[in-house]
């Protein structure tokens, strides 16, 4: 079970359908009013969970379960018919437990009424008494079917790929190794897949970088939509494009002309990712299409070329001779989904540069990002919030990384796409590409939840004004 | 209405999910019948029932003790034995594992209702020693050990480890298939966030506690299972625990003890190990208490010619014995032994040679007198499914499966009739020293 995937209650039962999720939110859409609002919630409460998670000094495996475990939830339930705190401490609960590295109940409740009671939570009333959130766990074990064995992207990550000149050895130890465990032992047998042999070859900071993507796909419900290993290999494809160092090793294979071109297929753009037929030549050319923007933006805003620095830092000969996109092509997974997925991802990056933390607003390299700071919302700036908050947290982003490899730290002002934020803002309708903060969402939801007890399904007025009272936060 | 709604959300917020949720339940009482109660433990106890649906299956139903304070039961937080033995049993499936079939959260309690098996490795030991008084056949002994390896190949291919097998936990049905039961000490070991001794300072029954947990080694792996199945052949082969050692208990500050009775009895059978055949030994923190312990000499060849028969079987056994864990042979290796290959072959229904009469008989289930959220409905024991075997005599319960005396799945219950008296005297303390030391 450990390793087959196939036999799995994660693959059997978990994995759904976008009809699903549509009806599972069904309800909560008519209080929210519109489906942006929505995927706010779902990055503001997996960042909830994250720092819940945090404070508990729980592994980043153990957050990622809890937060899988929090979707599962609400494929059956509404957030407005719950209270998502209670059920986002019972998800840490149980995925402590779940994972082997438990937690007592008392620490949980404890950390919760700290975290939760933060102002732009302003969960005040978060109940003290163990026995509530031990209620809550034995509900949501029912509600989960006791399927408690969660399969993660980290693995097939770390089975695909190693950081370049590791001969031997799990490609874990340079991140986080205790996220994966002590890996295989010497009595596992014989094996024909993860071998190490032909595994891509990343720099260490690319195979960071691909950690830090999967990371942040939990902040969508691509856990729900797709099995771990295609979420992997999208974190991959994004890293060979999104990461300088790993750029180095697909440009040479490219023709240069694609690059020019590319910018304008913009293939964020849409919001139905499944609109985008992806023929070899036109993943490709995606590749490109995010590479260029992404780069231009960095350089504008950064003082560097990040290809010349990376070629720099990382002159090994081994890293040009293989063939990443012929790697990518014998994987033999549909790279149709591969593109799907990526493109999901980037969908959420966009949404998740309008959404700022409180408090760490102030950039901290606040002179390279001088175009993105102290606006209204509508611009790109918001990255400076969540990926902040990400890098203080110690939740590095992808972003993180990139300025860790000397591109400026924690508020790069980057991870967004030119011109596309607003794209989807108008897309969403209501937030008209508006930055969101989680106190705002927080009021959404305690409207949702006051409006459901009403019993009245019309809450649009109320969320109607709170939107516009947006830029007043 | 807004002060209500306000209310609610302040003061129990979970309050219309819960309604909802309960009214979308059938209760346990309404999907199946009890027929009564097999053996209980420090994890709750185990029922016999039938499923009310139309196939009229029988069940073996594991309640888990429901968290009291006082007198009220409350919630306390699942523990991590129930979480686990729900998250592995809702992963496997295989012939010689008990598959689950479902779980029910009901009213602060969890019922876990798997497979029925009819007998299990304790019973046709004890039906042996005490009923037949002849050692149990070749041919059966063959056939039930083939079938343990063949379940324990696949928990570990699963990543499990089980760490408390033991003949009271091996069941088999009364088609003679074996399954592997209570997962409530196993783990998944693949990639563990942390060491397997930060979670359970203590694991398996003392008296197939493999060489390497008593010496106080800080990793495992396979290997102890491999070892358990080992006791449990010649636990089989001889109708008594091969290393019957006294567990020395924890301390106050649960501290784990020396377990030198038990290394003793190990020492007796099979030498004192020395460096020569487990290279790891003298870096084991219980070395230096070892070093004192009265040397011993290798008897295990002499100990097999009476109760195995057959050189193979010996050299099986002597690999499982193995004191270093890397040299231990491995479930799968131990399946592909020679001895599986000589006369008499392992069958798939291990009862098939046993003429009918020397059965074990089936499971003894009580009624259940204490007071229970799951009191039985039907106390007819001669209805549809009735749990014994004609002609077997049918005695009232006897109190050896009162609550609390057994640790195990099964090791409560007991063969019938008066011949189980002398074993029930032996019993008491037996099923003391069975106890697992839990530490959470």
């Amino acid at each position: 079970m450990a390793t087959d995937f196939w036999a799995s209650s994660h693959y059997k039962r978990w994995i759904v359908d976008r009809a699903t999720l549509a009806q599972a939110r069904e309800e909560d859409l008519t209080y929210a009013g519109s489906q942006e609002i929505l995927d706010f919630l779902g990055i503001y409460f997996a960042n909830i969970i994250s720092k819940l998670g945090k404070k508990l000094n729980l592994r980043q495996r153990v957050i990622a379960t809890a937060t899988v475990f929090f979707r599962r939830f609400y494929l059956k339930n509404s957030y407005c018919e719950t209270d998502p705190f209670l059920v986002i401490a019972a998800c840490c609960y149980v995925a402590a437990k779940a994972e082997e590295s438990p937690v007592h109940i008392k620490t949980v409740v404890q950390e919760a009424r700290h975290v939760f009671g933060q102002d732009q939570y302003n969960v005040k009333n978060f109940p003290s008494d163990n026995t509530k959130l031990a209620e809550m766990e034995f509900y949501l074990v029912d509600d989960l079917e006791c399927d408690l064995t969660v399969f993660h992207p980290y693995r097939t990550l770390l089975a695909l790929c190693k950081k370049e000149t590791l001969q031997f050895g799990v490609g874990g130890d340079l991140l986080d190794a205790g996220d994966l465990g002590v890996g295989m032992g010497p009595d596992d047998g014989p094996r024909y897949w993860g071998t190490g042999e032909g595994r891509l070859e990343l720099s260490e900071n690319a195979l960071q970088m691909a950690w830090f993507i999967i990371n942040d796909s939990y902040r969508s419900n691509l856990c729900l939509l797709y099995p771990p290993h295609l979420i992997a290999i999208a974190a991959i494809y994004l890293t060979l494009v999104l990461n300088p160092s790993a750029q180095a090793t697909i440009n040479h294979l490219l023709p240069s002309s694609s690059a020019n071109n590319a910018a304008e297929s913009s293939p964020h753009s849409t919001e139905e990712p499944g609109t985008v037929v992806a023929s070899s030549s036109h993943f490709q050319s995606n590749a490109h299409a995010n590479t260029t923007p992404r780069r231009s933006s960095r350089q504008s805003s950064q003082t560097q070329t990040p290809t010349q620095s990376s070629q720099a830092q990382d002159p090994t000969s081994s890293l040009e001779k293989q063939d990443p996109i012929e790697f990518l092509a014998n994987l033999n997974v549909s790279l149709s989904l591969i593109s799907t997925i990526s493109q999901e991802l980037i969908s959420l990056y966009t949404l998740w540069d309008r959404y700022r933390e409180e408090g760490v607003v102030t950039s901290t390299t606040g002179a390279n990002n001088n175009a993105s700071t102290s606006d209204g919302g509508s611009t790109l700036s918001g990255s400076s919030g969540s990926h902040g908050s990400r890098g203080g947290g110690g939740n590095r982003s992808p972003m993180d990384s990139l300025a860790g490899s000397g591109q400026g730290a924690g508020n790069e002002g980057s991870p967004g796409f030119p011109g596309v934020g607003g794209v989807v803002g108008l897309a969403g309708g209501g937030l008209e590409g508006k930055i969101v903060t989680p106190a705002f969402l927080s009021r959404v939801l305690l409207r949702m939840r006051e409006a459901r007890l009403l019993g009245g399904g019309n809450t649009g007025p109320a969320v109607n004004r709170m939107v516009e009272n947006v830029k007043g936060i | 209405m807004e002060d209500l709604s306000t209310n609610t959300l302040h003061h129990d917020p979970m309050l219309f999910y819960r309604k909802k949720r309960d009214s979308m339940k059938r209760p346990v009482q309404q999907k199946y019948n009890i027929l009564g109660f097999i053996s209980s433990g420090t994890y709750g106890r185990v029922y016999k029932a039938q499923s009310l649906d139309e196939d009229g299956k029988i069940h073996a139903i594991k309640k888990f003790k429901p968290d009291k304070e006082g007198d009220v039961i409350t919630y306390t937080g699942i523990s991590q034995s129930a979480i686990r033995e729900m998250a592995l049993n809702r992963e496997i499936n295989h012939e010689n594992v008990v598959a689950l079939k479902e779980v029910i959260l009901e009213d602060k309690s969890i019922y876990m209702v798997f497979d029925y098996a009819e007998h299990d490795f304790l019973q046709v030991i004890h039906h042996h020693s005490q009923t037949l008084r002849f050692p149990i056949t070749t041919p059966v002994l063959k056939s039930l050990i083939y079938q343990l390896i063949n379940g324990v190949i696949y928990l570990h291919s699963c990543h499990i480890l089980h760490r408390d097998l033991k003949p009271a936990n091996i069941l088999i049905t009364s088609n003679g298939v074996v399954k592997i039961g209570d997962l409530g000490l196993a783990r998944l070991i693949y990639e563990p966030l942390q060491p397997l001794f930060a979670g359970d300072k203590v694991v398996v029954t003392i008296w197939y506690r493999a060489p390497e947990l008593l010496m106080g080694a800080k990793h495992y792996n396979k290997a102890i299972d491999c070892w358990a199945v080992g006791c449990v052949i010649a636990e089989l082969a001889s109708l008594r625990p091969i290393f019957k050692g006294e567990e020395a208990k924890l301390d106050s500050k649960k501290n784990v003890p020396f377990q030198k009775d038990q290394l003793l009895r190990i020492f007796e059978v099979l030498g004192t190990p020395d460096e020569k055949d487990w290279p790891g030994l003298v870096h084991m923190p219980e070395f230096a208490n070892m070093k004192r312990l009265e040397r011993s000499h290798y008897r295990l060849h002499e100990w097999c010619q009476s109760r195995i028969r057959s050189q193979q079987g010996y050299d099986l056994l002597q690999q499982l014995f193995l004191y270093d864990p890397d040299k231990r042979i491995t479930a799968k290796e131990a399946i592909q032994h020679p001895w599986f290959l000589e006369d008499p072959l392992p069958t798939w229904n291990a009862f098939q040679s046993v003429p009918l009469h020397q059965i074990p008989p089936h499971r003894r289930i009580a009624h259940d007198d204490a007071p229970s959220m799951m009191a039985p409905q039907n106390t007819q024991m001669n209805g549809p499914g009735a749990p014994f075997a004609p002609g077997q005599p049918q005695t009232q319960n006897q109190g050896q499966s009162k609550p609390g005396s057994s640790t195990s799945f099964a090791s409560g219950m007991s063969v019938g009739g008066a011949v189980y008296v002398p074993q029930q005297a032996n019993n008491v303390g037996h099923n003391h020293s069975r106890k697992k030391a839990r530490l959470n």
